[in-house]
């Protein structure tokens, strides 16, 4: 038994001595140390010795075991270490691999833009505002001080709306009382300064950011369908030092930065004064293809609201003024990304989707 | 429009203003100048030349062989085929190299045989007039070797100004209203316009019938003698039509261009020779009256245009084009100059109606300065008298019928409009610009507090009519540019939120972020061919009058159908995909405005997978992101239907799959019980091949947004307090005819696990051979949990037993896991 022994504890210590990796130790703990392992069968047969040989037996098998145990810890922290130091080294890792592709999703560019103004506008006590696409002729126009006879009427810029068969016959009728009232694509965002104005009444802080619709054949630069964003004050003592600051504002949230800026005339019928906002050209300093090479880009039209669209919504002219102004939104979005065709805006195209990650 | 500085510079001093600062002061002042040229640049490289030696070609009747000296070293040799080429003569010279205005650069040349270094220029090919007779003759005493520019100081800056940045100001279509601007701007004198001081005593006989006068209301005829036929305008005259792109003719025709581009003032010459009668009727157009344009075009009339009629018939589309018949030409010997005012409406409809804007018709619908009918008359007279001395004014011009701007006094307040515009102004810098610009002043008491303002006749007409125009005057030529940005003063309070609008943004942040979905925009309009695909009528459509591409004239319902038609495209590169869109939808309501709804829509396309059913189907993919949405509205209890909504549910899904659709329906218990909510589906079978998307699962979902926003607004979702001892996760398959429906078998399982089923969860569905035919087997985690103790084995056990009753009930069994 004696020898048995002492040959387990040599063939184990060698194997512990040999082993390069922790299984491998596990193999020599089952093999020799577990339940049915060759030094605890060994010490099991010990109840076959005569009794006086026992307590030596037992001793010496314990010793073994001991012994073995201690070699395997040992060997155990040894591999451990070294496996330790090896990640250390940075052995066996490639941290140039790259990981999985995100899983993506985006808000619209026209998105993210518009509610970066509206959040802007909203902390200034503007409320956001929103008015139908599908607008009384009207609203679109007369209310806006753009009489019948304008130019800006025409069917060649205004889509409209069929009346629908049930109503032809009363608004036939309507039309010869000279009340017609005819149904277009709003044009303009302008239209929801009228609803506003209506709903609300002055004081009123108000920006509406939209869909507007004009019958014009696409190309790179040009839509039928595009995005606008009105923004509007009436109340007492509103004037045009106060639309100038509401118009810098708007610019410095969306480029991030204080941009000079200059007041021009303009000539918008809903307005009077009327003006064109230039800002000094955010992407150059000395000229570019985007200004043109002037250093200044028309960013935004605006003005005060002209008396007889404050007297077409009930308010008293003589009371109340306020400034309007008008921000092409899709052109913001083109401007600020560098989008090179309009037309990418609304195609739905995944390839275009992509590149704004929210 | 084009300005010539040096045409405006002989009303108003520029000698020293830089044509570029000119340019910015008119943009910062009036209207946008959008770009600036120098007339005559082109010609940078054309010097004068002079020919020292002339002789014939020895090849070539029609050609002769020059030597030219320009300047610059040696002569060179030229060959030039003009007639009046001749020894000592100066000419303008373009040297070998030269980029001429057509764009052709002069080489080196040899003309049969001879070599030519350099082209002798007809004022043709220098694009400087019609005359391509011979080679341009110089004064004798030009020197050599100067800029041709220089020599004829042809140079002329020109300023480009977007026509409609004019609409709104009749006084800017000439360059007289450009003096007066620019003078009232830099503070200089205005030169007046030189015009005829006297017509001749005697008044035109000839009769002017104004037989429309809406249409027009004044008519004046002027006849003139011309001695002799028409020739060419001098030069001086030929340099500022070209100067502004306008093509000298002939100097009656050019001297009416002249007038028109100072002063603004169409007029037109008749040949009063061909003019039967002669007379004038100014009347409507008879319905379908055909009249030919001098362009040769037959136009064909209705009753709201305007025609100018001779004794025997339609001679001039009135204030769009004269006719063909009576114009003026070579043998001209008489003309009567019409200058008139007409309606501006009218000639608006006419030239737009048959596409045909001219400069006159551009001018006639601003509301012309009824006064410049006559002006316009004596300043052609004026200029008559030197262009063509010979010609004479057979009498006073007959002027018939009456026009006028209207008066208007109107009332400037200093103070209110220096508030109104940011602008510290006192009362006297806001006269001084609008006297210099013509309006009269009066203080309208001795406070001074405000002043009577009269505005001239040429802003009368429409452009300066309340008293907010004069603060748009006083504050433009102050400069706007000079105004300062203030904050306004307001009451600091929360703005309103509109709630759909809120809602609209969580979701369409949960979609993205949560969801990885792709936020879209689609077109509102829909091609005819959807109300057939839909299965709709074209009446259940708003649609539109006048649609941007014929056809596509259906306003959509809700964006499913256009978010539908951005799948194809996408598919080409992107085997699957997820949009979506909050969007208005329109149909036709109960008056002529259409009913809008708001919707949020989204469509998703993968390839297809082995089952069509269950969670990792398209399907079951449509089914949680609806629910997934609704519980963040917040919802946490709602009804769930298969099929499509009824007839009389509020949102209905044409484009949904019969038999593959869900209908979400608000719960019983809430105030808005059993409205629709959602519709989640497949794509219908039909459109699938219609779109030619049978290659791929399509699903989709519609929300109200308005109805869900009705139901939830205010609501927080409620916290639920963790449970405090472990659960029991159990695996169960079920074996069950597939006629057994997912729902039933969902429901028996619940009723099995009672109050301790926590948590249900279906994760694999399998039919194989193995299970017999017509067998599926549905395997779940169960999670298992009581609030007042842990649970042991043997409640394990007792479910077991429980679900493979309710299995054996559904007529299948309970499979080992
Ligand atoms: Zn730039």
């Amino acid at each position: 038994m004696r020898e048995r022994l002492e040959e387990l504890r040599r063939e184990a210590l060698a194997i512990v001595a040999e082993a390069g990796e922790e299984a491998r130790l596990r193999e020599v703990e089952v093999r020799f140390l577990g339940r049915n392992g060759e030094i605890t069968g060994l010490l099991r047969q010990l109840g076959s010795l005569p009794a006086d040989q026992r307590p030596a037996a037992g001793r010496e098998a314990n010793l073994v075991k001991a012994a073995l145990q201690e070699a395997l810890d040992q060997r155990r922290d040894q591999l451990q270490q070294a496996s330790l130091a090896r990640e250390l080294r940075g052995e066996g890792f490639d941290p140039t691999l790259p990981g999985p592709p995100p899983p993506a999703g985006a808000l619209h560019p026209l998105s993210q833009v518009q509610r970066r103004l509206e959040d802007l506008f909203s902390s200034m006590g503007f409320l956001v505002a929103d008015g139908p696409e599908v607008e009384w002729e009207s609203y679109n126009f007369d209310a806006l001080n753009i009489p019948p006879d304008h130019p800006a009427r025409e069917a060649q810029d205004t889509i409209f709306v069929r009346a629908p068969q049930a109503t032809a016959e009363a608004s036939a009728a309507a039309e010869s009382d000279g009340k017609a009232d005819g149904v277009v694509l709003r044009s303009h965002t302008s239209t929801v300064q009228i609803r506003a104005l209506k709903k609300h009444g002055p004081p009123l802080r108000v920006v509406a950011p939209g869909r507007v619709f004009r019958q014009e054949a696409q190309d790179a630069t040009h839509e039928h369908t595009f995005h606008q964003m009105e923004g509007l004050v009436v109340d007492r003592g509103v004037g045009v030092a106060h639309m100038l600051h509401a118009m810098n504002s708007l610019l410095e949230g969306l480029f991030g930065r204080k941009l000079e800026t200059r007041l021009r005339p303009g000539f918008f019928p809903f307005v009077e004064p009327g003006f064109e906002l230039d800002a000094r050209c955010p992407f150059c300093d000395s000229g570019c293809r985007v200004c043109k090479g002037s250093t200044w880009i028309e960013l935004m039209p605006g003005g005060l609201v002209h008396p007889n669209v404050l007297e077409a919504c009930d308010v008293d002219p003589e009371v109340y003024s306020g400034y309007a102004f008008g921000l092409g939104l899709s052109r913001v979005v083109m401007l600020s990304y560098g989008i090179d065709d309009i037309r990418w805006l609304l195609s739905g195209d995944l390839r275009f989707l992509r590149q704004f990650p929210s | 429009m084009k300005i010539s500085l040096n045409w405006v510079g002989e009303f108003v001093d520029l000698d020293d203003q830089d044509p570029a600062q000119v340019a910015e002061l008119l943009s910062l002042h009036t209207a946008e100048v959008e770009g600036l040229e120098v007339f005559g640049d082109n010609l940078r490289e054309v010097v004068v030349g002079e020919v020292v030696e002339c002789g014939r070609h020895p090849q070539a009747d029609k050609l002769s062989v020059t030597r030219v000296a320009f300047g610059a070293g040696e002569t060179v040799q030229v060959v030039c085929g003009a007639p009046n080429v001749r020894q000592g003569l100066k000419v303008a010279f373009a040297p070998v190299g030269t980029v001429l205005p057509g764009g052709l650069k002069l080489k080196k040349a040899k003309l049969r045989g001879e070599l030519s270094m350099g082209m002798i220029c007809s004022a043709q090919e220098l694009e400087l007039s019609e005359d391509h007779q011979g080679i341009l003759e110089l004064q004798p005493e030009a020197k050599v070797g100067q800029p041709l520019i220089e020599h004829l100081a042809l140079a002329d800056p020109v300023l480009e100004l977007d026509n409609k940045s004019l609409t709104h100001r009749p006084d800017l279509w000439g360059h007289y209203g450009f003096a007066r601007e620019l003078a009232a701007i830099l503070q200089r004198p205005l030169k007046p316009l030189p015009v005829l001081a006297d017509w001749p005593e005697a008044q035109s006989e000839i009769p002017i019938h104004l037989l429309d006068p809406e249409g027009c209301p004044l008519y004046l005829g002027l006849p003139v003698e011309l001695g002799g036929r028409p020739s060419p305008s001098p030069e001086w005259l030929q340099r500022r039509l070209l100067a502004v792109g306008q093509r000298p003719l002939s100097d009656i025709v050019d001297l009416t261009n002249f007038v028109l581009l100072e002063l603004g003032q169409p007029t037109h010459a008749f040949d009063l020779d061909r003019l039967s009668g002669p007379e004038i009727q100014v009347r409507a157009a008879e319905e379908g009256e055909v009249l030919t344009t001098l362009d040769g075009q037959p136009r064909s009339l209705q009753a709201q245009d305007l025609v100018i009629a001779d004794g025997s018939g339609g001679v001039a589309l009135a204030g769009v084009m004269g006719g063909g018949e009576t114009e003026v030409g070579d043998s001209t010997e008489r003309i009567l100059l019409e200058s008139a005012v007409f309606h501006p409406v009218r000639i608006r409809r006419t030239s737009k109606r048959l596409a045909l804007r001219t400069e006159a018709s551009s001018r006639f619908e601003k509301s012309l300065d009824p006064a410049l009918a006559e002006q316009a008359l004596q300043r052609f007279a004026y200029l008559l008298a030197k262009v063509r001395p010979q010609a004479r004014l057979m009498a006073a011009p007959a002027k018939t019928g009456q026009a006028a701007a209207p008066q208007r006094r109107l009332q400037l307040e200093p103070a209110k409009t220096s508030a109104l515009l940011g602008l510290p102004l006192q009362a006297e810098e806001m006269l001084r610009p609008l006297q210099a610009l013509g309006f009269q002043t009066e203080a309208k008491d001795e406070s001074r507090q405000a002043y009577w303002v009269e505005v001239p006749s040429w802003r009368a007409t429409k452009d300066v009519t309340l008293d907010i125009d004069l603060v748009e005057e006083v504050g433009r030529l102050a400069g706007y540019h000079r105004i300062e940005a203030v904050p306004l003063r307001a009451p600091v309070e929360a703005p309103w939120k509109d709630p759909v609008r809120n809602l609209a943004r969580r979701l369409c942040d949960r979609m993205a972020g949560t969801h990885h979905g792709f936020e879209s925009q689609a077109y509102s309009f829909l091609d005819q061919r959807w109300a057939k695909r839909l299965n709709l009528p074209l009446e259940a459509f708003a649609r539109l009058q006048n649609p941007v591409q014929e056809g596509v004239d259906l306003v959509r319902r809700d964006p499913i159908p256009s978010l539908l038609e951005q799948v194809p495209a996408n598919l080409l590169e992107n085997e699957r995909g997820l949009l979506f869109e909050c969007a208005k939808g329109y149909q036709p309501g109960n008056g002529p405005l259409p009913e809008e709804r708001i919707w949020f829509g989204a469509v998703a396309w993968s390839p297809k997978s082995k089952t069509e059913d269950g969670p990792e189907s398209m399907f079951g993919r449509m089914r949680s992101l609806t629910e997934d949405l609704l519980r963040c509205a917040p919802l946490d209890d709602w009804q769930v239907q298969t099929g499509l909504p009824s007839k009389q549910d509020a949102l209905q899904a044409p484009w949904a799959h019969p038999s593959q659709s869900l209908c979400w329906h608000s719960s019983p218990k809430t105030k808005d019980a059993g409205r629709i909510l959602a519709v989640s589906a497949m794509l219908d079978p039909q459109l699938r091949e219609e779109l030619s998307l049978e290659n791929v699962a399509v699903g989709l979902f519609l929300l109200d947004l308005a109805a869900l926003t009705q139901l939830c607004e205010g609501r927080l979702p409620r916290f639920e307090s963790p449970a405090r001892f472990p659960a029991i996760k159990v695996d169960v398959a079920l074996a069950l005819p597939v006629t057994v429906a997912y729902d039933q078998v969902e429901k028996a399982l619940r009723e099995a696990g009672g109050k301790l089923l926590e948590d249900l969860r279906l994760f694999d569905i399998f039919q194989g051979a193995s299970l017999g035919e017509g067998i599926r087997s549905l395997a779940f985690h169960a999670t298992l949990r009581s609030a007042s103790k842990t649970l042991s084995e043997k409640d394990e056990q007792k479910f077991l037993k429980r679900v493979e009753a309710a299995a054996q009930r559904l007529g299948g069994n309970l499979r080992s896991c």
